[in-house]
């Protein structure tokens, strides 16, 4: 009874025809626009929203991890392993001699995304156990050193993982349009999801644990349980998004767990706008954007043109005059916006209403 | 490496080597902690761009790689001062989360102008006593990694004696007790800020160019020391400098240990896992006090 009423409560909520709305465009544009670059930006841009919204829904609860490259990396290599075994099996069966793309590979796809999300989800459990009792720096730190701990696992158990030459990713859906279309189904699900649950008892349960622990106890809520709870969830978007990331890139190494990769979504985050629905996409928008950018021939050329001749020690000076930018950025958002860019939008809109007023007076 | 009683002995010593690095860079961001109650995780960054200074100081100017570390402490005590300045104390006081958020833009700034400057490629600071070393019966230890460890206790035993016997120092302790308290009895607190977050960051440059002279670093090199240092202020217990040392040498011991028996990839897994046994038994660390 009460999740239906939840469920209606959720249809009929503004943010959630918002969240259908956003992502129907999105799926829409790379259709008006042709481009290849455009689409891989595109295609980034949805797979880091889920990872950051996924680090965001964690960060709602009270706990801000360092370490969620541990669960893109393990969805990343789960997923791939998973997806190559299954579809040789599948090809052994068929006796062909490569797997057919069609309704078979991509049912055999999303069965390795969501297995790779449980496994991560597993794993989340294990660490999230571990961490119940930590807070703030104790907690950051310890995530921190499960991912030190995870790139050293699979580098060890390189057999399985092939994680110093990379693991390469079995095609189960045309690149392109056709595998961004499943990304932004994927993103669809995984953010009205998390955005279902922050709205229910659940997420208010959340919140309480954030706004404060002892109080949140107090008051009759197993905090060990929400914030575990809390964990698993958020470990097992991670884990989807990672493996989509590996099914994306076509390749999946050790490199997918370093701090970079940890700090990635928190940065998003922050920079969209904390513990809103719309700041980690914002936040992707907005970083996968800059990173691209930096990547395209024409803007490296002239960025090499114009400040090459400074730099002469680096051949490429755009993808570190991006990071620099960004970190830049970061911090005068947190300075001057906490709350993030989708607070700049708040303003401005209240703005434009508030000059519409008096104007409405006048006409009376 | 055969495992014999000289390479277990010489690998206790390595591993204290580094740990006297970590303690170094540990107390600077304990003392930035203690009296600031603030957490800079950009603080292994100090580290890499003095280990660059050192390295440039030495190569272009023809410095001694010592000496280098002294002017290159200075550069980025000042550098410490820009940055809390302009960066740190504008969010200080509002949410404790702004400042992780902070430090980290203040990883990408300093990473990547590293990388403008020096290139993507690993250096090393040649030390005048470079090739030669100290031989004892079965092993040898490098000159610089010995003159380290003193270099170390001499920058603590300094640090010890600032914080002990000078008005400033015993400004940084009373702010550190309670910052409003301090600032009645008439201690210009922001002055005092900017000061221990200067001391902080030529800790951090002194660590920073000893770690240069002894091992190869790149533009990357920051991050992982500051997260082992911010792991040994932890496992010592947060504000406590004896804290620090035991965890510094027992970080940097498992360290050198686990890379001895189980092989290079496993040194910073180990220990982090030694970390994380060590806070899930007892979550304020061994020397942590309750509360803060």
């Amino acid at each position: 009874m009460h999740l239906k009423q939840s469920l209606i409560t959720l249809l009929h909520s503004k943010d959630f025809l918002f969240i259908i709305a956003f992502f129907a465009i999105l799926a829409f544009v790379p259709i008006l626009v042709q481009d290849n670059f455009f689409l891989t930006v595109m295609t980034l841009i949805t797979i880091f929203a889920i990872y950051a919204a996924s680090w965001n829904f964690l960060a709602n609860s009270g706990q801000g991890s360092l370490g969620h490259a541990v669960f893109l990396g393990i969805g990343g290599f789960a997923s791939a392993i998973i997806g190559s075994s299954i579809s040789k099996a599948a090809v052994s069966f068929l006796g062909t001699t490569q797997m057919p793309v069609g309704g078979l590979s991509v049912a055999i796809l999303i069965l390795a995304l969501l297995i790779g999300g449980l496994l991560s989800a597993g794993v989340g459990l294990l660490i999230g156990l571990a961490c119940t009792r930590l807070k703030t720096w104790y907690l950051a730190m310890v995530t921190f050193g499960f991912s030190v701990i995870a790139a050293t696992l699979s580098s060890q158990f390189n057999s399985i993982t092939q994680g110093i030459d990379g693991y390469a990713t079995t095609t189960l859906v045309t690149k392109g349009y056709p595998f961004y279309l499943m990304v932004v189904l994927f993103a669809l699900t995984s953010i009205s999801i998390m955005f279902f649950i922050m709205k229910s008892r659940m997420g208010l349960a959340f919140r309480a644990i954030h706004g404060n622990e002892a109080e949140a106890k107090m008051i009759g809520i197993n905090t060990a349980k929400y914030k575990l709870i809390a964990f698993v969830i958020s470990t097992f978007f991670a884990g989807i998004a990672g493996g989509l990331n590996a099914y994306f890139i076509r390749l999946i190494d050790n490199s997918v767990f370093s701090p970079a990769n940890s700090f990635l979504p928190l940065i998003m985050s922050v920079i969209g706008g904390l513990g809103t629905v719309a700041g980690p996409i914002i936040g992707s928008i907005f970083f996968v954007s800059i990173q691209q950018i930096s990547t395209l021939p024409s803007v490296v050329d002239s960025l090499n043109g114009a400040l090459g001749a400074y730099f002469p020690n680096v051949s490429n000076v755009g993808p570190p005059l991006s990071l620099l930018v960004i970190g830049v950025i970061l911090i005068v958002i947190v300075i001057f916006a906490p709350k993030g860019l989708i607070s700049l939008f708040h303003k401005i809109y209240k703005y434009l209403m508030s000059e519409e007023k008096p104007k409405k007076v006048k006409i009376k | 490496m055969d495992i014999t009683a000289p390479t277990i002995f010489l690998t206790l010593v390595w591993g204290v080597v580094i740990g006297c690095v970590y303690i170094l860079l540990a107390t600077g961001l304990n003392i930035i902690f203690g009296v600031m109650k603030l957490v800079n995780f950009a603080h292994g960054q100090l580290l890499m761009i003095s280990a660059f200074l050192t390295w440039t100081l030495s190569v272009s100017l023809g410095l001694n790689a010592y000496v280098a570390i002294f002017v290159s402490m200075i550069v980025v005590a000042l550098l410490g001062v820009v940055v809390e300045r302009f960066t740190f104390r504008k969010v200080l006081g509002t949410d404790k989360l702004n400042e992780i958020f902070v430090s980290l833009g203040l990883i990408y700034i300093f990473e990547n102008i590293a990388m403008l400057i020096w290139g993507a490629s690993s250096k090393q600071v040649l030390s005048p006593f470079y090739g030669m070393s100290a031989s004892l019966p079965g092993l040898s230890i490098t000159y610089d990694r010995i003159i380290a460890v003193f270099v170390v206790v001499g920058a603590l035993a300094i640090f010890g004696l600032l914080l002990r016997k000078t008005k400033i120092g015993l400004a940084m302790r009373a702010t550190s007790q309670r910052n409003t308290t301090a600032m009645l009895m008439g201690i210009n607190v922001q002055k005092v800020y900017m000061f221990t977050f200067a001391i902080g960051a030529a800790l951090a440059a002194v660590a920073g160019g000893l770690y240069g002279i002894i091992y190869p670093f790149d533009y990357q090199v920051g991050a992982l020391p500051t997260i082992i240092a911010f792991a040994i202020i932890i496992m010592g217990g947060l504000g406590s400098i004896k804290g620090a040392i035991i965890g510094g040498l027992l970080y940097g011991i498992t360290e050198q240990m686990a890379t001895l028996f189980l092989g290079g990839t496993w040194g910073s897994a180990v220990a982090f896992a030694l970390l994380i046994v060590v806070l899930i038994i007892r979550p304020i660390g061994i020397f942590g006090e309750k509360g803060e």
